[in-house]
């Protein structure tokens, strides 16, 4: 338990220490079972209100201050992520999920602005703007994708001074989260993954992660209310590398077998022989070095984080007391142990590189994972093209608390849900769950579908939340290319309200799967077809009528002598006839 | 050829006139249906909308025709003299400045004011402007005689920071009432003329468009001032300023940029404010390298310092990593980025000489700073030079002339030359617009654009009437309306989407229906046509 109090610790030890107008990095490195590591990065830098608003740009990067300013955005949050956190194996997700964004890329933001319409023209600038800036496709981000949520999200910074607050966000699911995000995001530190823990963010392990998401918060923190503001920027990467996946070399990325003598075969097998191997579980933690695993070496530190204090230790491990750690560099660092020697940190020396040497070992004890609060899974049922029905399992694990929480789904116009067949269920408890219902409904091609649920879940127990949908049948031109792929539902977001409380303001979330959805698809010739088709029935129909209504009736011996074109060819052929008929 | 059958063959019975006549209503009425509202309806649901525009107005305009901008420059002369020896003096000086003349437009017209404090003024040098309050708004420069006893007469000097001309002149010098040739009245003519000298080479350039220049120009500085106008923005209502800091290194990490810009750039910034807004933005980049294709600086041993090549000069920002965007917002940008070199690489100079600063026409300017001593934050007195690069790089790059020395003066004749090159700007783009109107008949023009040209053309002929009054500034204002409204109404984006609709995909669309359809009318007609001629002949 006690390594599990470290990890809380730890997280709440970054989130106190915002004050100063400073820049403040930190990576963690946290093995977790089955051979993967989670990488989690943390960059934040801030900048005075003042300097911020008079555009003297120092560690804000000036092209993101500059469309902020530009859309009166006072708060800004945008998630780029790909894969799926494994809360089975995993445990609990890093920042309690509250830097984690669904699959593809989602976005909130605080607008200031006098009217609906204005917010919404400000977020369709900052949008577009955004999408310049990141090389996303940020821009389809439009009416129909846009929802304003009630109660899932709340702000983070301190906007005293300030009214009219609009919180507008939108998901683009589908969106492919690669390279091209990276090096903008990189771009936007102030040591720009020359120096410091950015040194080693690389695209290739970045995306080859089981699971990842970059993050950007933008908010304004104030020391008392109105007062010393700093406008703070936290860019955030968690990722999850599988240690044997990203220690293969980049010329030679297929995997091999092991020679047989180095694995360890289960002799009680009646197949072991030489030749035939059931291999056994290895009982060892995996060995790694920084190098190997994230593909470049660690270049020393920024030389703008603090040079001494806690804040000055920029790379931490949390690893069991017994775990081998050995550090090579040519530089000077310093290493300190916290929580109950559960966690590493390192100073790292300026200018040299440095490497984190974990031998392969056999371990004794291990770290216990931080349970997670809730569990969710969602999922599409039924059949057919015309209707289906979505399940969400959420299970509560805790034997003890009932579990409050904000249920959000931001629905495509073309899934068309039946709130009357919305249900929730538990299995252990006659009580209604739902507590509260937000629900805007969809209007075609104009806007999507916003629900929003507030529900509890008894303890130890599982809610099934189930409602049926129909789907739209869409015109020629709105299916996208590879339309029988099927089309991205956004995923939910599940906002823990209680009686769990993050220590901070960010609050605690979790995000299912995004579903796919298939729509019916039509035969994209279709249109060509239908207009030869109509123009043929149309042609011949009038052809007809005009016919009988111009044309003279006359008896079958009363036809006239054929002229024209069809009297020269018969003419033709009776002379050639007789022609043969001579010879 | 017809070789008969072997039945015989009957003719049908005679028609009669009813069916005869029932036939040809039916085909007449179909092709009636066909004109009357096949015709009508096809064209009304095709047609595009085209607003009326005033197109002889607007290629009046193109063609020069309709405003031939003449550029009247009110200069008081205050004398202390006798209003009647004052007016003759005028008068003298007037006649030979306008025997001078090479440029008819450019007209230089000499007023009488009454000197402001006529006793012992001459010795006084008025700092705070005072002595032009009174005079009218139109003056462009005022003229002081002022008569000494002293020195070299008549001699003159420019006010630098003053619309103001002092001329020294010994009471002797003053042409009496029958002389007609004065050597101070030809003194002063020549100043004025000298003074104006490249205002009236740049607007004669402007009038003309070609390189016809006066043959007092040397070509020296007819290169010189085709330099100049290459390197400078096209104006705009609105400037971004972007003051960036690069360092290949983590230091300095910081700069004392608010201070120095609110004492270096602000005064300028402020004496532009009449021709331009001006937004400013200032950023610091750490770790910025040079872009692979240039060499890295090599160490000169004679010079005792780093080098760079001259031909990488050009290559030196490396525009691919440095975040060096333009600005949101209307406007172009203008940035002004200060590289200061890794510490184990300074001094950095540009090869083979020790200027190490350059300007990128019409982009900004670029400043190598070799710092005395390398620590977190450049403190402003070390950010003092570049900010002196910065604000004469930004006075060409907005296109300021460098002569004469009076900095009110230059500005004034920047505000000419910026209003007539936008009433020449706007003009040729309603002409260009014109043209497109006529030449694409299947463009779409919404109304908004008829809108923008009407809006722009009556502030070209208030611009255009404000310059005859010499009220420059707000003839540089409508100037800046009528070309905005013009550019926009040649941009307006619902015009372009048409252009490229080919008529063979008409032709696709409309071929599978109507073929099939017009057949049989058509040959429907053609027979009927053909036996009622047969029937009329055969009459």
């Amino acid at each position: 338990m006690l390594s599990f109090l470290s990890f809380l610790l730890f997280h709440a030890l970054i989130a106190c220490a915002y004050a100063s107008p400073d820049y403040h990095e930190r990576l963690l490195l946290r093995p977790l079972p089955q051979d993967a590591l989670l990488a989690s990065f943390n960059f934040r830098s801030n900048e005075t209100a003042a300097a911020y608003e008079q555009q003297n740009f120092r560690l804000f990067p000036r092209s993101l201050g500059q469309i902020l300013q530009h859309a009166h955005t006072k708060e800004l949050h945008l998630r780029f992520s790909v894969g799926r956190w494994d809360a089975e194996n995993w445990g609990q997700r890093p920042w309690y999920g509250a830097r984690e964004g669904s699959n593809g890329v989602e976005l909130w933001a605080w607008i200031e602005a006098s009217s609906e319409d204005e917010a919404f023209a400000r977020w369709l600038a900052l949008v577009n703007n955004l999408s310049g800036l990141f090389c996303a496709s940020l821009n389809f981000i439009d009416a129909t994708k846009t929802i304003r949520p009630v109660i899932s999200f709340d702000p983070e910074g301190d906007h005293a001074g300030t009214s009219n607050l609009h919180l507008l966000h939108g998901i683009l699911p589908h969106e492919v989260v690669c390279t091209e995000n990276l090096t903008p995001f990189l771009k936007l530190l102030p040591c720009k993954g020359k120096a410091g823990i950015s040194s080693l963010l690389d695209g290739h392990k970045l995306f080859d992660a089981a699971f990842q998401t970059m993050a950007i918060d933008v908010r304004p923190v104030c020391e008392t209310p109105g007062q010393n503001c700093v406008v703070e920027m936290e860019q955030t990467v968690d990722m999850v590398l599988d240690i044997a996946r990203s220690k293969r070399p980049r010329d030679n990325p297929i995997p091999r077998p092991r020679p047989i003598e180095e694995i360890e075969c289960d002799t009680s097998k009646s197949y072991n022989a030489p030749d035939t191997c059931y291999p056994l579980d290895k009982k060892t933690e995996p060995g790694w070095k920084l190098t190997e695993v994230f593909g470049k070496p660690l270049r020393g530190a920024c030389p703008l984080t603090a040079a001494e204090g806690p804040e000055s230790e920029t790379l931490c491990i949390n690893a069991p007391p017994e775990r081998t750690i050995e550090v090579n560099t040519t530089g000077h660092y310093t290493k300190s142990l916290s929580a109950s020697d559960t966690l590493r940190c390192y100073k790292l020396p300026t200018g040299a590189e440095l490497d984190l040497v974990l031998p392969e070992q056999r371990m004794t004890t291990g770290l216990i994972r931080g349970q997670p609060h809730l569990y969710a899974a969602r999922s599409i049922n039924g059949h057919g093209q015309e209707r289906g029905s979505v399940q969400a399992v959420i299970k509560n694990p805790s034997p003890t608390d009932a579990v409050e929480f904000a249920y959000l789904e931001s629905l495509p116009w073309f899934m068309k849900p039946y709130l009357h067949t919305l249900r929730a269920h538990v299995s252990t408890s006659s009580e209604d769950p739902l507590k509260e219902t937000y629900y805007r409904p969809a209007v075609d091609r104009v806007r999507g579908t916003h629900l929003e649920l507030r529900l509890v879940i008894p303890p130890a127990s599982t809610l099934i939340l189930t409602y049926d949908f129909e789907k739209a049948i869409l015109r020629y031109t709105e299916y996208p290319p590879d339309a029988n792929r099927g089309f991205d539902a956004p995923p939910a977001v599940i906002r823990i309200l209680g009686p769990f409380q993050s220590a901070d303001r960010k609050g605690l979330y979790l995000r299912t799967t995004p579903l796919l959805l298939s729509l019916p698809t039509p035969d994209f010739s279709m249109p060509y077809n239908v207009i030869i088709l109509t123009s043929t029935v149309m042609a011949l129909g009038f052809g007809n009528i005009f016919n009988l209504l111009v044309r003279r009736f006359v008896g079958a011996d009363e036809v006239p002598a054929a002229g024209g074109l069809k009297g020269l060819i018969q003419g033709r052929i009776q002379r050639v006839k007789g022609r043969f008929g001579k010879a | 050829m017809s070789t008969g059958g072997n039945e015989e063959r009957k003719n049908p019975p005679p028609e009669t006139k009813h069916s005869l006549w029932l036939r040809r209503a039916v085909i007449a009425s179909f092709w009636a249906v066909v004109a009357f509202l096949g015709l009508p309806v096809w064209w009304k649901t095709t047609a595009i909308y085209r607003a009326d525009l005033p197109l002889q107005d607007m290629t009046a305009w193109a063609n020069g025709q309709v405003c031939k901008p003449i550029f009247p420059i009110h200069i008081a002369v205050q004398a202390p003299l006798l209003p009647h020896d004052a007016h003759h003096l005028i008068h003298a000086t007037q006649q030979t400045l306008n025997d001078l003349s090479d440029f008819p437009a450019h007209q230089l017209r000499l007023v009488f004011a009454e000197p402001p404090q006529p006793a012992n003024a001459s010795q006084q040098v008025v700092a705070d402007g005072s002595g032009t309050a009174e005079l009218d708004d139109t003056v462009a420069l005022a003229v002081r005689l002022i008569p000494v006893e002293t020195g070299a007469t008549p001699r003159s000097q420019l006010q630098p920071f003053l619309a103001t001309l002092d001329i020294y002149y010994s009471p002797s010098q003053i042409p009496s009432e029958s002389s007609t040739n004065s050597p101070l009245a030809t003194y002063i003519a020549q100043e004025l003329h000298q003074l104006y000298a490249q205002e009236r080479v740049r607007l004669s350039g402007l009038y003309s468009n070609a390189a016809s220049q006066s043959e007092s120009l040397s070509p020296e500085l007819a290169v010189q001032l085709q330099r100049d106008s290459a390197r400078a923005f096209k104006y705009a209502p609105t400037y971004h300023l972007t003051f960036s800091l690069f360092t290949p290194t983590s230091t300095p990490s910081a700069w004392d940029i608010e201070a120095a810009l609110r004492q270096y750039m602000n005064p300028i910034l402020e004496s532009f404010s009449g021709i331009s807004n001006f937004t400013i933005d200032t950023q610091v980049q750490l770790y910025a390298n040079f872009s692979p294709s240039i060499r890295q600086p090599e160490y000169d041993n004679d010079a005792k310092a780093w080098t760079i090549f001259k031909e990488d000069v050009g290559g030196f920002i490396n525009a691919a990593e440095w975040p060096l965007s333009p600005s949101i917002g209307r406007g172009p940008t203008i940035n002004f980025a200060l590289y200061v070199p890794d510490e184990a690489q300074s001094p950095l100079f540009v090869q083979g000489s020790r200027d190490n600063s350059w300007l990128v026409p019409q982009w900004g300017g670029l400043m190598i700073l070799n710092p005395q001593s390398y620590q977190a934050t450049l403190t402003k007195e070390a950010l003092v030079p570049a900010m002196q690069v910065f604000s004469t790089q930004l006075s060409s790059l907005l296109g300021l002339p460098q002569t004469p020395a009076s900095l009110p003066l230059r500005i004034s004749t920047l505000i000419r030359i910026h209003a007539t090159s936008l009433l020449f700007s706007a003009s040729s783009t309603l002409g260009a617009l014109a043209q497109v109107y006529q030449k694409m008949p299947t463009i779409p023009v919404p109304d908004p654009v008829a809108k923008s040209v009407d809006l722009s053309l009556a502030h070209l002929h208030r611009a255009c009437e404000l310059l005859r009054d010499g009220r420059f500034q707000d003839a540089l204002e409508n100037a800046r309306t009528a070309d905005g409204e013009a550019e926009k109404a040649f941009f307006e984006r619902s015009m372009v989407g048409q252009v490229y609709f080919p008529d063979e995909h008409k032709v696709a669309v409309y071929l599978p229906l109507l073929g099939p359809v017009a057949v049989p009318l058509v040959m429907a007609a053609l027979k009927e046509i053909k036996s009622g001629i047969a029937a009329v002949k055969g009459r």
